[in-house]
């Protein structure tokens, strides 16, 4: 072969060990930063809730007219809680996706250390080991962003509110419970996301062979039955408290367990779930070469796909269902009364939007793992980009493929996200206001018609189109800039 | 008014070709001022040991990579100061191409590769090319596997779908980069036997890269290269002249 390839081949066949390079130069490993980030977003807002949920309880216990009462506080608390716990999540779902990606694209390394004879186990405790030390990084950058970023909240809430009390301090123990979190999260996700290194083979050091297209999803249907029983127990505690719901407004406590339940179930069984989703999505893109390539590879590997979407699901069902609950019982209020004044609804608005922007949060942590995953993704397809560069594809349909598979997964998240998002919200909306008296005769409501607003569903709509066209950025710039001849490289 | 490749017999040529990379004392000359041509409707093999250039020869001749000096051509198309969008396009329509490995899309089945080339010009193929590509599916044995993805045939038959993609546009020129360099040495006699029937049949005009006498001497014609440089230009030879020739040339290095 000539110069340039076998240049190109080297570097992927020398095995680096540890012995062989500087000892954190794998954090420069495509996905690692993303991981590091990811982790450190969730520390950051893990921290930042902790602070505002402290002093939030100090300026309302400074407060001479709500000062005994415990309940908001505790309400606080316990919205704190669920947030960094949803955010955690996401996080950790992303890491261990991005995780188990890398070493799709260790495989060859990870080949070369079993033929030398590393086991399978010893080179699995490498990469958690590495989602350690990404989880300990992550966690640290978060303490600082989330410290610098409340003590900055806090300066601009004296400036605005002149009753804060004096004793509120950043030094609240509680932020240690995120940011241990995170970095423990961090470790399990690594953990998880490494069980492909136990069916690495030796064998494969050696090559040659045709790279597999699927996922073998079939041998592990055993793994999504867990995810059914929890759909299954999330829509009977649902429809017991929509029932509950027409009796007593505490029909929504049962119905906030069924939506737990359930969402685990399909976050858990997102393998199962989302592929019918996204071959739908696929098939509206049309027949073209381009489009049936970008659907076909966001089908490749249904898992990593399944997973890179269901973070964007999360994002968005959350911030849909509390716009759709807040709406629908605005709608039934409406019923009630003849006349509402206009700011009525004021702190309700204020109330969901809050809600929005902090699950936000969530979805900018999905739409990280989301960029990642479709930059490993081009990476790891370089030959294949090469041959499809060598036999005819321009460098604009290059960039028009990647495109699409990103609008793939994003379309296919989001359409998912808001079906969620509306069913959920107006679950919540009829379990807790079935049962209050309407007019005119003032008979239990009944039936709670579901309304969507249509703002907070556009918007919706703008933020995941344009997450679309960040996520493609890089790894369009990546795909376009490798040339036909890498096709020919031999291994 | 300049003599067209097409006056002179042939599908491609390269005039003065020279291709260096890096510069000063470190500079490597893979290409040293080579000027050949590739007769229309012959196989033609190109030899050499590695680091000869013949690979390097073969990726300028066929678009995918640009000369340091020279021009070169295919058909009567002068490739050497194309742009990328004209060089894809020509690829497309013009250029067949055979690889060692990795020659089909996974994600796709072995129909969906055939069709490739056509479906990335946005067309279809016509009532002619269709006639054209179900006799090739018959010939090469593929019609019972049209439907199966590349992880589902075997080393022999993904080649054969590869071929059928090469010669599925009528291109002036297939170039094969060891082709057989990843089959049983079965699998790999079919493969040669189809090229070559392809080219004495159908009057397909193939450069087959390769270091393999055996599968050299299923060539019309054998051209070798060493140094960046033809060293030789045979007719058909048998794969023992081959092979004491590139020894005699190993010996003599």
């Amino acid at each position: 072969m000539t110069a340039v390839a076998s240049g190109t081949a080297i570097g992927t066949v020398v095995p680096e060990t540890a012995a062989t390079r500087p000892r954190l130069a794998w954090l420069r490993e495509r996905g690692m930063g993303a991981s590091v980030l990811v982790a450190a977003l969730a520390a950051a807002f893990g921290v930042f809730l902790v602070e505002v949920t402290a002093y939030i309880g100090a300026v309302l216990q400074a407060d001479p007219f709500i000062g005994d009462s415990e309940t908001l506080a505790i309400v606080v608390i316990i919205l704190s809680v669920l947030l960094t716990g949803v955010a955690m999540y996401v996080a950790a779902v992303v890491t261990a996706n991005t995780f188990s990606t890398i070493i799709t694209g260790r495989t060859r390394r990870i080949a070369l250390m079993r033929l030398i004879g590393a086991s399978a186990r010893s080179q699995r405790a490498e990469v958690t080991g590495q989602g350690f030390v990404v989880g300990v990084i992550g966690a640290a950058i978060g303490l600082v962003v989330g410290l610098a970023l409340s003590g900055l909240g806090m300066l601009i809430g004296q400036s605005l509110m002149p009753s804060v009390p004096e004793s509120v301090t950043l030094a609240q123990p509680g932020i240690a419970l995120p940011v241990i979190g995170v970095a423990l999260t961090t470790w399990l996700a690594a953990y998880i996301g490494s069980r492909r290194v136990l069916t690495v083979t030796p064998l494969q050091a050696l090559g040659g062979s045709v790279e597999r297209t699927r996922d073998e999803v079939a041998d592990r249907r055993g793994k999504h039955v867990g995810a059914l029983v929890l759909l299954l127990i999330g829509a009977a505690l649902l429809a017991a408290g929509v029932v509950i719901g027409l009796i007593t407004p505490l029909g929504v406590i049962v119905a906030f367990f069924g939506g737990v339940f359930s969402f685990t179930g399909i976050v858990t069984g997102a393998a199962l779930f989302m592929p019918p989703v996204l071959r739908l999505v696929g098939r509206l893109f049309g027949k073209g070469a381009t489009a049936r390539l970008a659907a076909e590879n966001a089908l490749r590997y249904p898992e990593r796909s399944s997973r890179m979407a269901i973070g964007v699901v999360m994002g968005v069902a959350l911030v849909t269902m509390f716009a759709v609950a807040l709406e629908s019982s605005k709608a039934l209020m409406m019923r009630q009364t003849d006349d509402v004044p206009s700011d009525f609804f004021a702190p309700m608005d204020a109330f969901a939007n809050i809600m929005m922007v902090l699950v936000a949060v969530s979805a900018v942590i999905a739409a990280v793992g989301l960029v990642n995953l479709l930059t490993i993704g081009v990476v790891q397809r370089r030959r294949e980009l090469g041959l499809l560069r060598a036999i005819g594809l321009t460098g604009a349909q290059v960039r028009r493929m990647v495109l699409l598979e990103a609008v793939h997964i994003t379309v296919a998240a989001t359409l998912t996200g808001l079906v969620l998002g509306v069913v959920y919200g107006w679950i919540a909306a009829q379990s807790l206001l079935g049962a209050v008296p309407v007019l005119p005769s003032f008979e239990p409501a009944g039936f709670v018609y579901p309304a969507v607003p249509w703002m907070p569903v556009a918007a919706i709509v703008v933020a995941t189109a344009l997450l679309t066209v960040i996520a493609a950025v890089t790894p369009t710039r990546l795909a376009t800039r490798v040339a036909p001849v890498e096709a020919l490289a031999a291994d | 008014m300049e003599i067209t490749t097409s006056d002179l017999g042939l599908a491609a040529r390269v005039q003065h070709l020279t291709k260096s990379y890096g510069a000063g004392a470190a500079g490597v000359r893979a290409l040293d001022d080579i000027s050949v041509g590739i007769r229309r409707g012959q196989f033609t093999a190109i030899m050499g040991p590695s680091g000869s250039g013949k690979s390097t020869l073969m990726h300028i001749m066929a678009g995918l990579d640009a000369p340091t000096e020279g021009r070169a051509w295919i058909g009567d198309t002068e490739i050497t100061g194309l742009n990328d969008l004209e060089l894809t396009i020509l690829r497309r329509r013009r250029v067949g191409f055979i690889f060692q490995a990795f020659n089909l899309v996974p994600t796709l089945d072995a129909l969906g590769n055939i069709l490739l080339p056509f479906e990335l010009d946005g067309r279809r193929p016509s009532v002619i090319e269709k006639a054209r590509i179900d006799g090739l599916v018959e010939r090469l044995g593929l019609a019972s596997r049209l439907n199966h993805r590349p992880h589902e045939l075997s080393g022999g038959q993904q080649q054969r779908v590869a071929i059928a993609r090469a010669l599925a546009t009528a291109p002036d020129l297939v170039f094969a980069d060891e082709p057989t360099g990843n089959l049983d040495s079965r699998s790999g006699r079919e493969v040669l036997q189809l090229l070559a029937s392809a080219s004495r049949e159908h009057g397909q005009s193939i450069a087959m890269v390769t270091h393999d006498a055996i599968a050299a001497s299923h060539a019309d014609r054998v051209l070798f290269l060493g140094d960046g440089r033809i060293t030789a230009d045979h007719p058909q030879q048998s794969a023992e002249q081959i092979a004491a020739y590139m020894l005699a040339a190993e010996v003599a290095a």
